[in-house]
């Protein structure tokens, strides 16, 4: 990081517990984790969308490609939308051997992200366990296990016994309706400071000279020599972004929103095969540290980790209904605290501090669309469902690489758009949608 | 000791000095009264300490007084973060300090105050990188910093309760604006709910012991009782969502230990009243540093003196009342400092309790107490919920409503300001209007529903709001004196921190909150968040209302999962045999919401046995759909990949069902019964999903087809009953039904008398690959029936088979299963049912898939058998290429054949491996690789069928 600030010209901006002391002695003021810039009217790449996939895209693309001159533009703050709501968990115990190598990269990147970026994302490598209540969830552990184990990656079946030693606050005894039969245990995964790595990929484009625009939001991205109307659509190329700070001229935008990603894509004349669906989480005041693993339970539809901090996290699956409205439900958090319970009864007395609400958007065979999109210029990294967190500092990479080169990569390649015309979907809703 | 009870009784005091509690604080003993709450009985045994603060560890005693006390949390029992502000005081309670050690008194973390300014907010960001291995150390470590109380793991899930209401008018909070607003929309005929935080009604009449305040709550009380507003104490709206849909707590319950109210209000009156904010300045989280409120409620609610010498810090007339309050406690007033004079309190020194104040200008006044009234917060959160953004008022110093939705009112201090008699008239306008608003939605709500009563008369039309508006008294702004001090007593953030992070970058609320955790602790910003925006609006030169507040989400007050949860109904099913399966030792499985019969000792004899002779098996999870309608056809032709137009009466046929992206969805036979009635089973684990799955596309794909679905799965009692002996045994408690091969062949279905009990279903279907009778009997005759299979079958060797017998045989038969052998990915053609799928059909799920999938290499299901004919290996072992670590399928299904003797399998192998008599490498769950053979037919046994036509 130092050779960051170097690259730039500024002072020492690098974290480290020397540096905390000597501010603290000279009572200094940090310096800004990324500057305020005057919005210019042109630059080489332009990124909708401030999460982390839009900060990781602009981060790759100076790091490894040497483009630099690229804005982030956001309508609201940095990480304000799925990168701040997520419950923050990260594996790489997937079913198909695609599905693992793909998320084995990415969590590689977070293993590595606190020294790369030199910010502490605090990245837990606490386990794992995805709880299997009836013999056909535990067979599907047991196929999952056996495809991990030959790919590498460190995932086992564990029984009740051996379970209760990892997370003795799980009720183990027997249970008339959902007994704990066994999990999937996978020691590599965790969960990140999602905030933190929002901040981080910020802070080190900014280094490199990657400008970010909050409360600026889209309106339209304008085209031409397309087939639609101005000159949107398949055929035409992008030519710029109207914002609501004024127009910027760029021959390239991707698309890294989470929410609204069906809407942007539209303005280049882009349909998406994409819903989207509110996904409900919780937290609970803290009490001091009694869970130590992540626990997922695909039948109770629940997920649940303690921070650091004390509070229980939780979180569920998406909401039946398609609709943008993330206001919370009481008929969400009333059956979460039943199923928490069926898992749990020793938390009765713990107290649901706040719940909320973010966006996914979801594909028909729960994969992202990562790529080219027959505008030229106009690449698109969505659709990431409830699942985009995970594999964030992967998609940043390779998008990165699909815009400096042109060329689609390889790890990317079944993501593409145009599998949606050939039929030839990605099957990753077993993958994917096993849990968190 | 500076602390005390007052000697002599208060007029408005609400303990009962004749009823002593005995209770124990960190292992001692303590007493208090009847009534008291756990922070006012310490209190009054001089208790200064309550808590440590989360980072440093700062000693903390009383702020508020109240529920929203950040530094009042405490452990009761097997209870975390109890308000020991709000939690009354019982006998016998064991009541300690949270996250301390080795005691509150000398806690050894408070040395982390010593290096507070290397841990300025967010310093954990910027640390504890290297070297990566000691991380893990470094988290452990700050682990034990996180707050609050232990949970202990064997805490049962007690009594919970839940209660669902319609009431015309909820009104949140019981001050006098709320009861007035009860009381007049009660007169109006309105059924009202009013529901009250604290433990009694009255807001701040209850500790106000002036004359006037006095008279005016005991007129309200009397007239809450003459009414038929029901009141809940103790009781908190926690949320507000669509369509006034309310969350409600009632903490106390004479039977649960809390009940979730959940209300459907016509509309809602919001009234929580106003939030004392603390006032920031260096030292202002010493003991010792109190609220005014907070002063006023330890004299008056409980005859507590707060100290022995104050200085009152006052910038509106509730400080004045507590400084008038103090003095009449006998608080010898040290200083009035008047904040409307522009003067300031600076700092307080001393430990652990403000001993020295030091006030603008530099006057240092020796001091025990210190009083502020520094302004008010307006707890918005349920108009926020209903979509309102409250807007910020610089001359009164604080946010109001801005514009709810017509069906959320707002009134007291939410509303403005104003005599009591200004308040009270403005709450009973807002009853009136709630009232009147609460008709009109119930003349909607009556006639939106179709076949409801006709709704008579007029709508009534919509009340406008011509409510005299309150005014709002002139407050001076103050946020921050000229030192730095404390912002989120929970969280310890510091004005210090929040202005280090706007400069950092972090300049919104929302990002200075995720940064320095502002505002995320306990207290959920009622009293730090608008001290937080000021922060960040000084620091970025801006106003407080160009800054904005951050959204308060549910609940307004933390709520216990018990009480979310309530009873935690998690039903299991059984089936009407389950009384004579458990009489005859069977072991059970869990499937789905049923408990089923795995086995009755050994699963191998009990195939041996229906091989040989004849076997009962309880079905009853089968899932069954009743349907009725002249276009069932059409629907079935849609669901199915196959055709069935032409299925005579009488017959059945099965079925596979994809979904839209031609992945398998369910299995199983539909009959037809009659012309315009069939029956369709489905998977046991499919029975729900399939239900919803057809009455999705009858109600929103295809409305216009007549079809009546009917659920019916619990209403038969299924039993299969297969084996070669099956005819004669059937045949001894049938009636009406010939059952000789030629007259009710396989795959056919008859109505019949069985053991007496009319309206039967049978059909000629089976999963063992034997001779099968499968009986569907209304459930109340299920028992009755198969113990009458049981008897009249004695002789021919009858008995029951479980699930993991089925299994067996079906493996024998080489049956898939859904779910097992097929995976989210399987399409259709992979079953190897190819022939099944009728694309020449006009259209049905999954077709379009299903075309691209033809011709396409596909994984297929196949059985497989290991060379070594011991040798089982477990489901989930994976096919390889050699010895690579290529994956090329994997076995799905596999047992010991009691039949063949040998263990069998299915599984899934990649298209070039699917040809019978291919070699396959299977590698065993041990690591060990074994040889495997695919097999020409899916069946190991019995291939062309004989048994089961017979």
């Amino acid at each position: 990081m130092g050779s960051l600030g170097r690259r730039l010209g500024r002072g020492p901006a690098k974290y480290s517990a020397a540096a905390l002391v000597w501010r603290g002695l000279r009572g200094g003021q940090w310096p800004r984790i990324w500057r305020d810039a005057e919005l210019k009217r042109s630059y080489d790449a332009v990124i909708v969308g401030g999460g982390v996939h839009g900060l990781a895209t602009a981060y790759y693309l100076a790091r490894n490609h040497g483009i630099k001159d690229v804005a982030v533009l956001d309508k609201a703050y940095l990480g304000s939308g799925a990168s701040g709501r997520n419950t923050a968990i990260v594996r790489a115990n997937y079913l198909t051997p695609e599905g693992v190598a793909f998320y084995d990269r990415s969590l590689q990147l977070y293993n590595t992200m606190a020294t790369d970026l030199n910010i502490n994302v605090m990245f837990s490598e606490r386990g794992h366990l995805t709880l299997a209540h009836n013999d056909s969830s535990l067979r599907t552990m047991h196929w999952r296990a056996e495809v991990n184990k030959l790919q590498g990656v460190d995932s086992s079946v564990i029984g009740p016994d051996e379970i209760k030693k990892v997370a003795p606050s799980l009720d183990t005894s027997s249970h008339p309706r959902y007994p704990i039969l066994g999990a999937l245990y996978h020691p590599p995964g965790g969960i990140v400071r999602h905030d933190a790595v929002v901040w981080g990929y910020a802070r080190a484009a900014d280094c490199m000279g990657v400008e970010m625009h909050q409360k600026t939001e889209v309106l339209d991205i304008l085209c031409e020599g397309g087939d639609g109307t101005d000159g949107k659509g398949p055929g035409g190329r992008v030519v710029g972004v109207r914002t609501s700070r004024g127009d910027i001229s760029t021959p390239v935008v991707v698309n890294c929103t989470a929410g609204w990603a069906s809407l942007i894509s539209a303005m280049a004349g882009v349909r998406l095969p994409i819903t989207t669906h509110p996904l409900q989480a919780a937290v609970t005041e803290p009490v001091k540290v009694f869970l130590p693993t992540v626990v997922v339970s695909g039948s109770l539809h629940v997920y649940i980790s303690q921070t650091d901090r004390g509070e229980l996290v939780f979180g569920a699956a998406v909401d039946p209904v398609a609709t943008y409205s993330i206001r919370g439900s009481l008929e969400f958090t009333e059956e979460l605290a039943g199923h928490v319970l069926e898992l749990m009864p020793g938390v009765s007395r713990m107290r649901l501090l706040r719940q909320w609400s973010g966006l996914c958007d979801m594909t028909p065979d729960y994969s992202p669309v990562m790529g080219f999109t027959g505008v030229d210029g106009f690449l698109v990294d969505v659709g990431w469902g409830t699942y985009g967190f995970k594999a964030a500092p992967v998609s940043g990479e390779q998008m990165a690489e699909a815009v400096a080169t042109g060329r689609t990569p390889e790890l990317i390649a079944p993501f593409a758009l145009s599998r949606f015309d050939t039929g030839e979907l990605v099957g990753e809703k077993g993958a994917a949608a096993v849990g968190h | 000791m500076t602390m005390g009870r007052l000697g002599n009784a208060q007029p408005t005091e609400v303990i009962d000095r004749g009823a002593k509690l005995s209770f124990r604080w960190n292992g001692k003993r303590f007493g208090g009264f009847e009534g008291d709450t756990i922070a006012s009985a310490l209190a009054a045994a001089g208790e200064q300490v309550f808590s440590r603060s989360m980072k440093y560890h700062r000693p903390r005693g009383i702020l508020t007084a109240d529920y929203w006390d950040p530094n009042l949390l405490v452990q009761v029992g097997d209870d975390p973060n109890v308000r020991a502000g709000h939690r009354r005081l019982e006998a016998g309670m064991e009541v300690s300090a949270q996250n301390v050690w080795p005691s509150l008194r000398r806690d050894i973390k408070a040395a982390n105050g010593l290096v507070g300014r290397f841990l300025t907010a967010g310093f954990y960001y910027k640390t504890f990188m290297r070297p990566a291995r000691l991380w893990p150390a470094y988290e452990r470590v700050l682990a034990t910093f996180a707050p609050g109380g232990k949970i202990d793991l064997d805490t049962p899930h007690r009594y919970h309760d839940k209660r669902y209401m319609h009431p015309d008018v909820v009104v949140a909070g019981a001050g006098p604006a709320g009861i007035e607003a009860a009381l007049a929309a009660s007169a109006d005929g309105a059924r009202v709910l009013l529901v009250e935080h604290e433990h009694a009604v009255g807001g701040h009449l209850r500790y106000d012991s002036r004359d006037t305040a006095v008279a005016a709550l005991a007129e309200l009380r009397a007239a809450l009782d003459a009414s038929d507003v029901e009141v809940l104490t103790d009781s908190t709206v926690t949320g507000r969502y669509e369509d006034n849909w309310l969350g409600i707590v009632q903490r106390s319950h004479p039977v649960a230990v809390e009940r979730l109210i959940k209300a459907r209000a016509k509309t809602l009156v919001v009234a929580p009243g106003l939030i004392e904010r603390p006032y920031v300045f260096a030292g202002n989280d010493r003991p010792g540093v109190i609220t005014s409120t907070a002063a006023r409620r330890l004299i008056n609610l409980w005859g507590v003196k707060p100290g022995e010498r104050a200085v009152v810090f006052t910038a509106n007339a509730d400080g004045d009342a507590a400084a008038a309050d103090l003095d009449r406690a006998g608080v010898e007033i040290a200083a009035v400092i008047d904040g409307r004079q522009g003067h300031r309190v600076s700092s307080t020194q001393g430990s652990p309790r403000a001993v020295e104040a030091v006030v603008s200008g530099g006057n240092r006044i020796e001091a025990d107490l210190l009083v502020v009234a520094a302004g008010w917060t307006a707890p918005t959160s349920l108009l926020n919920m209903a979509g309102d953004r409250p807007v910020y008022d610089p001359p009164a110093a604080r946010f109001f409503a801005a514009d709810p939705p017509g069906n959320v009112l707002a009134t007291g201090g939410l509303a403005g300001d104003g005599t009591l008699d200004e308040l009270r008239a403005h709450g009973a306008a807002t009853g009136r209007l709630a009232a009147q608003r609460a008709a009109a939605v119930a003349h909607r709500l009556q006639a939106l529903t179709a076949r409801a009563q006709p709704v008579g008369g007029e709508e009534p039309p919509w009340a406008p709001d011509d409510r005299i508006p309150l005014g709002r008294d002139p407050h001076p702004e103050l946020y921050r004196s000229d030192t730095h001090g404390m912002v989120d007593f929970s969280e310890d953030v510091g004005s210090k921190d929040l202005m280090a992070a706007a400069g950092e970058g972090y300049d919104s609320v929302e990002l200075a909150k995720r940064y320095t955790t502002a505002t995320m602790g306990p207290s959920q910003g009622k009293l730090e968040t608008v001290n937080t925006v000021a922060a960040i609006a000084e620091a970025r030169g801006e106003t407080i209302a160009a800054v904005g507040t951050t959204v308060w989400r549910p609940p307004y007050a933390p709520l216990t999962l018990g009480a979310l949860a309530g009873r935690g109904f998690e039903p299991v099913r059984v089936s009407s045999i389950q009384p004579w399966h458990e009489a005859n030792g069977v072991h059970t499985i869990l499937a789905g919401q049923w408990i089923r019969p795995d086995h009755y000792g050994d699963p191998a004899a009990e195939v041996r046995n229906v091989r040989s002779n004849v076997g009962l098996i309880d079905v009853t999870p089968l899932g069954k759909l009743d349907l009725r309608g002249p276009d069932v056809a059409k629907l079935l032709n849609l669901l199915y990949t196959n055709k069935w137009s032409k299925l005579p009466v009488g017959k059945v046929r099965y079925g596979m069902m994809c979904a839209e992206d031609g992945v398998v969805l369910d299995d199983g036979v539909t009959g037809r019964l009659g012309d315009e009635h069939y029956l369709m089973t489905t998977t046991s684990s499919g029975a729900g999903g399939v239900w919803e799955w057809v009455e999705n596309w009858l109600q929103t794909e295809r409305p216009d087809w007549r079809v009546h679905v009917t659920p019916v799965t619990t209403a038969y009692t299924s039993i299969n009953v297969a084996g070669p002996k099956a005819r004669e045994l059937v045949s001894r408690v049938t009636d009406g039904v010939d059952l000789s091969p030629e007259a009710f062949a396989y795959m056919e279905v008859r109505t019949a008398t069985v053991a007496g009990v009319a309206g039967c279903f049978m059909w000629r279907i089976g999963f063992t690959g034997e001779l099968s009778f499968e009986i569907h009997v209304p459930a109340g005759c299920g028992l009755h029936v198969w113990e009458a299979l049981m008897d009249a079958g004695d002789d021919l060797g009858v008995g029951p088979f479980g699930l993991e017998g089925q299994r067996i045989m079906r493996l024998e038969k080489g049956h898939f299963i859904v779910g097992q052998d097929t995976d989210g990915l399987t399409l259709g053609p992979s079953t190897g049912l190819g022939p099944l799928i009728k694309l020449d059909k006009d259209d049905f799920a999954g077709k379009p898939e299903l075309a691209w999938a033809v011709g396409r290499p596909l994984p297929m299901i196949v059985a497989i058998q290991p060379d070594d004919p011991n040798i089982v290996p477990a489901e989930a072992s994976q096919i390889v290429a050699g010895d690579t670590n290529q994956i090329l399928g994997r076995i799905t299904s596999s047992r010991m054949s009691p039949t063949l003797g040998r263990s069998i399998c299915l599984g899934q192998v990649e298209p070039e491996l699917a040809a019978g008599g291919t070699k396959l490498t299977v590698l065993l769950t041990t690591g060990e690789r074994v040889g495997a053979t695919v097999m020409d037919h899916h069946a190991h046994f019995d291939p062309t069928g004989e048994r089961l036509r017979g």
